[in-house]
């Protein structure tokens, strides 16, 4: 904008619309009243908020205080966990993820995006065809998917002329950021991220935060991190989480606003944490 | 478990800022009282002083930046920063406020000597009270008391209107060239006065978002 005009407004108009305010977004993931065990014993108790759609929420909190469980709850990821088990729901298009069967759908819809990428050995195509190809889609849906996928997660301008080379033979930045493209490939309506940068240099890190928040006009994104300055740099939303002493669960403390959080927690714990005075 | 460093460098701050609003206090007593004694050498010294103050103002302001730079603070630490630096500047400001009042004095000091008004003594004490309440109330982060003393403005408010209409009415009764300059110099410092109070009330609302977060308006 050169012309002073443009930045002319009425002056209802005047506040700069930055973040997320409450009850802006509608909701994708309603938790209600979640508890988890590991067999006896307790990771998480009554856990409840929502996550607005096609916005960024990040989970904080310190190690140990169930901000994973949690993730792990909203695809599933448990049921690979003996004895692992949830109570109280999470409501995802009208069904409870908590007790649903349909969960190839539901992985689908959830997708996740891990702390260190896994590439499977064969190449970068392949790696992100491989869940279309899994269910079943036909050759022309694979690739388009395949060029979608790598192009939204910001990689197709620097491995278009090998797709066929061993996927192995990328960087950890672009790892990370082909995991993102193999969980894009299926048309997820929520990715949820379990610590994605925490083993990325300070560049890379930057690239995935452009591209979470470029990705988060399209999904509905979940991130756990450590790093405070990340969920406040990326964030909409964000949720802190602390293990209760006396018990040894994990529960939330407060969920707010991103700039609300980091401006103003209303919990003295939530602000000792922060502000790094938490221990 | 506190972060030493940080704490450290927030406690000089504070202390910094109002060691600021002590000299600046200082100042304007200083301007006031060159004033009432027509000193304008005193007047002279008030200005000189000033360049302690823009000093330590500059070092504040360096300080702010380098915290922020180097801690990232959040929530009340970064309020707390962002205060120094709001408050420092209304400071400054204040400070040149003193000055322009000495500079007033010089200009006085060339005219013949009459007996200033009640009412200069009254805003006078008026506003280095208001100083001088402020800095308690930034020392022991009274959110109450900054209100209080914000909702004392209005007094300043009338005692400026009063001499204003009075300084004016003497004008409009034919005074000579000496008398007009003399009313219109008076005028000024009465102005500079009645600026005190209102960045005493942006120090007030300084304080409010320190202690709340919450950007108000007050006075």
């Amino acid at each position: 904008m050169s012309n002073l005009a443009a930045y002319r407004r009425p002056m209802q108009s005047f506040k700069p619309d930055l973040r997320a305010v409450p009850g802006a977004s509608p909701s994708t993931l309603r938790v209600q009243g979640l508890s988890f065990y590991y067999g006896k014993t307790r990771a998480l108790k009554d856990v409840s908020f929502d996550i607005a759609d096609r916005r960024i929420t990040a989970i904080i909190g310190p190690s140990g205080c169930g901000k994973s469980t949690l993730l792990r709850v909203f695809n599933r990821m448990y049921d690979f966990v003996p004895g692992a088990r949830a109570e109280g729901k999470v409501l995802f298009e009208a069904e409870d993820i908590v007790t649903t069967n349909r969960l190839l759908e539901l992985r689908q819809k959830v997708g996740m995006v891990f702390q260190r990428p896994s590439p499977f050995p064969m190449s970068i195509q392949d790696n992100v065809a491989f869940a279309p190809r899994l269910l079943g889609w036909r050759r022309a849906q694979v690739k388009e998917a395949v060029a979608r996928s790598l192009q939204a997660a910001a990689l197709w301008d620097e491995v278009k002329d090998r797709l066929n080379a061993p996927a192995t033979s990328l960087s950890g930045g672009q790892l990370q950021r082909l995991s993102i493209a193999r969980c894009l490939a299926v048309n997820p309506e929520v990715i949820l991220m379990d610590e994605p940068c925490s083993a990325l240099d300070p560049i890379a890190t930057l690239k995935i935060e452009d591209l979470m928040v470029e990705l988060a006009s399209d999904y509905t994104i979940v991130i756990v991190t450590h790093n405070m300055q990340q969920a406040a740099r990326v964030s909409d939303y964000t949720a802190f989480m602390l293990m209760n002493q006396a018990e040894r669960f994990g529960e939330l403390i407060e969920f707010a606003p991103t700039g609300e959080l980091f401006n103003q927690p209303r919990d003295r714990r939530t602000e000792d944490y922060i502000t790094g005075r938490f221990g | 478990m506190p972060r030493l460093t940080l704490e450290k460098e927030l406690a000089a701050l504070r202390e910094s800022v109002v060691r600021m609003g002590t000299l600046v206090e200082s100042q304007i007593e200083a301007a006031l009282d060159a004033l009432r004694t027509r000193d304008p050498d005193a007047a002279e010294n008030v200005r000189r002083d000033d360049q302690h103050l823009n000093e330590l103002f500059r070092e504040i302001r360096e300080q702010v930046f380098m915290v922020i730079s180097t801690q990232q603070p959040v929530a009340r630490d970064l309020r707390d920063l962002m205060a120094v630096q709001y408050i420092a500047s209304e400071l400054e400001r204040i400070g040149d406020y003193a000055v322009r009042i000495a500079r007033m004095t010089g200009t006085l000091c060339g005219l013949p000597d009459r007996p200033l008004r009640a009412e200069f003594g009254l805003m006078g004490e008026l506003a280095i009270k208001q100083v001088h309440d402020i800095l308690e109330a930034l020392i022991h982060r009274s959110e109450h008391h900054a209100r209080d003393i914000a909702a004392h403005d209005n007094e300043m408010d009338r005692l400026y209107h009063r001499t204003f209409e009075d300084l004016v009415a003497e004008m409009g009764n034919g005074t000579d060239s000496e008398g007009a300059l003399r009313a219109v110099t008076l005028l000024l410092v009465a102005h500079n006065l009645e600026r005190i109070a209102d960045r005493v009330t942006n120090v007030a609302e300084d304080i409010v978002f320190l202690e709340t977060g919450q950007v108000v308006e007050l006075g």
